[in-house]
């Protein structure tokens, strides 16, 4: 517990100073959450993101699922009248919760894991495998099974994969940052 | 830029000296979007544009790498550009967005590094580049549209759909407005294809939360098309793969969620520029749509 409480305290801590200064300047018009195509399913909004951020509060953000279900589309960011990079904040939340092993959503986590492992494999993406392990993983075995019958009949999967030749080094690069 | 403008007044001089790009088609290009990299490479064969794929290319690592290291994004990105370069090129197309951002951003920071200057182009950019070789063919070919192919340009009702993060990202050179772009509508334009007024053109759908919750992208999804109906629309055009899937693939799971009735093909920029451009519809892969146009 000591642990995560030095780690929060340490994101904020680059939050305020590194990454975004202008966090302090957020006046709460809500015009972020206005603008975000995923603020009903947030638990914390961004605007409520950044105000727990100016009030030391990483914990609470890193607990809830927003950073995680964050896609970056930026809405946020590019309509902020104090040119707060909420985007950016978000970001950087869902980075640091990753290397510090904080990182809440198992079903996007195993999909990142699924996706650059075989990425090391391979040195490109593979669907075939990357489906069946990711439902394997999230115990969703049948999802999206209805849509097979029709890809495979537009030939809109690969069967067989097509390694490149310099994955050695794809893969250093890649088990280096996992 | 400069060099692609250079060239384009030799060729309208007559000198014809070929257009030439490395091509970066990306994972989703060799799969799902199999249909969006074979008429793209339709297209400019007929604009008489060279597309050089970049040898063994890689995974450009798009949002997993992305959200948890940015060091393992540019460098997985960097990769592809540095092939690039030894191939001889300083400009690189790459159609899919995600990996446009990802390589765009690497280009970037090789420039910072002293490692050269590259130029990363998206599809929307390098076509509007490229509107006055469209304009020429299109009159050129004409004549030459068979009439299923002309039935199905004269009954198009098309909105654009840029999706969310092709002009908006941060860092990304911002060639049109993020919040109502037209470059698009005038790409279109150029080859006699009107595209409806619409007020979502750069909404998200949702993106890759499609493969972790579902139910997201289909309520996203939906607004897009919802919105696309109101607009007095019968297709959308899109300039992303997997925008597209969303949009295309997963209609049938949003007619079975929401319990309603859409119907609207989900075309990529690149098919129709080429059915106008007089290419036949099975080689632009129109076929491959989940959702057929039927009008």
């Amino acid at each position: 517990m000591n642990d995560s409480n030095n780690y929060y305290e340490q994101i904020r801590k680059e939050l305020v100073e590194q990454v975004e200064p202008n966090i302090y300047y957020c006046y709460q018009c809500g015009k972020c959450t206005a603008g975000c195509p995923l603020s009903d399913v947030y638990d914390w909004q961004p605007n409520e993101v950044i105000r727990l951020i100016q009030l030391g509060r990483v914990d609470s953000i890193i607990n809830s699922n927003s950073v995680y279900l964050c896609v970056s589309c930026e809405i946020c960011s590019s309509r902020c009248p104090q040119e707060v990079n909420i985007a950016a904040v978000m970001s950087h939340i869902r980075i640091k919760s990753w290397q510090y092993g904080l990182f809440r959503l198992k079903h996007i986590s195993n999909f990142y894991k699924i996706f650059l492992r075989i990425a090391a494999l391979i040195g490109r993406s593979y669907e075939p495998l990357l489906i069946l392990t990711l439902n394997l993983l999230n115990k969703r075995f049948f999802n999206d099974f209805e849509l097979m019958p029709g890809i495979l009949k537009r030939r809109k999967i690969k069967l067989l994969p097509e390694p490149v030749k310099g994955r050695k080094g794809i893969a250093e690069t890649i088990k280096k940052h996992l | 830029m400069e060099k692609v403008l250079e060239k384009e007044e030799k060729n309208a001089g007559g000198t014809r000296e070929a257009l030439k790009v490395a091509y970066y088609p990306g994972c989703s290009l060799n799969s799902t979007a199999i249909d969006f990299n074979t008429s793209i490479k339709k297209l400019y064969g007929t604009l008489g544009v060279e597309l050089e794929e970049i040898e063994d290319w890689n995974c450009c690592g798009t949002t997993p790498a992305q959200n948890i290291s940015r060091e393992l994004v540019s460098e997985l990105s960097a990769r592809n550009v540095r092939l690039a370069g030894k191939m001889g090129f300083s400009e690189i197309l790459s159609p899919c967005i995600s990996c446009y951002c990802k390589l765009f951003k690497a280009a970037s920071g090789m420039k910072k590094a002293g490692e050269g200057d590259f130029k990363i182009f998206s599809i929307v950019e390098h076509l509007l580049f490229l509107k006055d070789i469209i304009a020429e063919k299109y009159a050129e070919n004409r004549g030459r549209i068979k009439p299923f192919e002309e039935n199905i340009l004269n009954n198009l009702k098309p909105v654009c759909y840029y999706g969310c993060v092709l002009l908006r990202t941060e860092n990304i050179y911002r060639f049109d407005s993020f919040e109502n772009p037209t470059s698009m509508e005038k790409v279109l334009e150029a080859a006699g294809v009107n595209a409806l007024n619409f007020s979502f053109k750069t909404e998200c759908c949702g993106a890759i939360l499609s493969l972790t919750h579902k139910e997201i992208v289909l309520k996203l999804s939906r607004k897009i098309l919802d919105v696309a109906i109101e607009a007095g629309a019968n297709s959308i055009i899109t300039c992303c793969p997997l925008c597209q899937q969303n949009l295309d693939m997963r209609q049938s799971q949003i007619n079975r969620y929401f319990k309603t009735n859409y119907k609207i093909p989900v075309f990529y920029i690149s098919q129709i520029l080429g059915l106008a451009l007089g290419i036949p519809f099975r080689e632009l892969m129109i076929n491959k749509l989940f959702v057929k146009p039927d009008f």
